[in-house]
């Protein structure tokens, strides 16, 4: 839908905030700003999948940022965008082995709104192992703590959804699963900062 | 490793979950506040919830990726040479044709039955007309001398008839501006050669009409005369009558 392609800055955070129809201003997220993003990557040494990857990584961020309340609206979500891709972009070149020495320097003198937004990518590779680890559990678990804390259903909703014989055996599943996950992430002592990141942003 | 005993985790879990009475919640909190290992529970348990939300975030935007990048990525069209040339060529022709309509419509804009009638009338010169030893008449001398007012009186009290007369008071018309005049005149001229069987400055006359009519807007029968000077190639006048002539008079009847 062309709708929500215009929808002014403080609309689309305000719907991403609350959750709100995430799907259409997630796409105004992609027609606005995709191939300004892209066109950044492919001109710094990245690949037209590079920058598809990125841009996915910064979207997730971005909402990430906007629903823990970390994003104010100090600079215009495009400015707050870019930075966020140019440090994740960056942040990978780094991570590759081949940062470029000239972009470090033009890194060096953006302005603080940018340097806050490097900080906010800092531990991506943490974050992603963690995310990883979620799909990693069996899909019955990931199922139902999907539904539970990312799709907010209720235990009845799962039961009805799920086919299981009570709301207690979907609670049971469900302590079981979460339980399970935690103990995946906590048994790499690497990631015991990123669940903390996490958690504070 | 896990230090916590599954009644706290499940404290813990219901806790996150929103679902911990008041008066539990307050003590499971004491708790935290005094045992580091339970508040160190508590913090994975919320940080793994966290991970599942990045999760499923994640998924929804992978897929909305997918979606996206069919309605994004259109094919670039690669255009073959031929299509090039023909591309170039139609642009070429539209902006020629941009520039003929400017101009058409500029010159339509400026133009005017008196500028039409300027651009084609030159003053007849009498002398190209009168054979060796013909005496001069008086209308022929006051033509001469510009005398138009002259001319006109002559031959509007009869003193002196004929053709040459009667063209001469024709031009002199045009001179002073008087179409309707001159009008009358030409046509005098060549109805006095159609009696007389005669063709006394019957060119002239036709050409001079014409031009007559133009001034005096009266498009069609100037059209109509025009047309029959352009026809005849012994016409005196013929080579005057050009097609950009009868075009202006053309578009002179839509102004």
């Amino acid at each position: 839908m062309e709708l929500i392609r215009n929808l002014p800055d403080t609309e689309l955070v305000a719907n991403l905030r609350a959750g709100k129809s995430m799907d259409e201003s997630i796409k105004a997220l992609y027609r606005n700003h995709f191939e300004s993003l892209c066109w950044y990557i492919m001109n710094n040494s990245g690949s037209r999948q590079d920058a598809e990857d990125v841009f996915q990584e910064v979207v997730l961020s971005f909402i990430d940022l906007v629903q823990k309340d970390k994003f104010r609206g100090e600079s215009t979500v495009k400015t707050f965008l870019f930075s966020l891709n140019r440090h994740t972009w960056l942040n990978e070149l780094k991570r590759r082995g081949r940062a470029l020495v000239r972009e470090e320097k033009y890194e060096r003198g953006q302005e603080r709104t940018e340097l806050d937004a490097g900080h906010y990518i800092a531990d991506r590779e943490g974050k992603a192992e963690v995310t990883r680890l979620v799909g990693e559990l069996g899909d019955t678990c990931r199922k139902i703590l999907l539904l539970f804390y990312y799709e907010n259903l209720s235990m009845r909703e799962i039961l009805e959804t799920l086919h299981y014989e009570n709301e207690q055996v979907v609670r049971n599943k469900k302590y079981k699963c979460l339980k399970q996950l935690e103990q995946m992430i906590t048994e790499k002592p690497y990631l015991k900062q990123s669940l903390k990141n996490l958690l504070h942003g | 490793m896990d230090n916590s005993t599954p009644d706290i985790t499940s404290l813990l879990i219901d806790h996150i979950d929103g679902v911990l009475p008041a008066t539990e919640k307050q003590q499971l909190e004491k708790q935290m506040a005094a045992d580091n290992i339970i508040k160190d529970e508590w913090e994975n348990l919320l940080g793994t919830t966290e991970a599942i939300k990045l999760y499923g975030l994640q998924q929804k935007i992978g897929t909305i990726h997918r979606e996206m990048m069919t309605e994004l990525q259109t094919p670039v069209r690669t255009i073959s040479p031929v299509r090039r040339i023909v591309r170039y060529s139609v642009a070429v022709a539209a902006s020629v044709l941009l520039v003929v309509l400017g101009i058409t419509g500029y010159n339509f804009y400026k133009l005017s039955p008196d500028k039409v009638f300027t651009e084609n009338y030159s003053f007849y010169e009498l002398s190209n007309t009168r054979g060796a030893g013909s005496s001069i008449t008086v209308a022929e001398k006051a033509y001469r001398e510009k005398n138009y007012k002259e001319v006109i009186n002559i031959h509007d009290n009869g003193s002196e008839a004929g053709q040459l007369t009667q063209f001469l008071a024709g031009l002199s018309s045009l001179e002073l501006d008087n179409n309707s005049k001159a009008i009358t005149c030409f046509k005098e001229v060549i109805e006095t050669n159609r009696q007389t069987n005669d063709k006394l400055l019957e060119d002239e006359a036709e050409y001079y009409l014409s031009l007559s009519y133009i001034r005096n807007r009266d498009y069609d029968y100037a059209l109509e005369l025009m047309k029959k000077i352009q026809d005849d190639p012994g016409h005196l006048y013929n080579e005057k009558i050009t097609g950009q002539l009868m075009r202006q008079v053309k578009l002179l009847k839509w102004r």
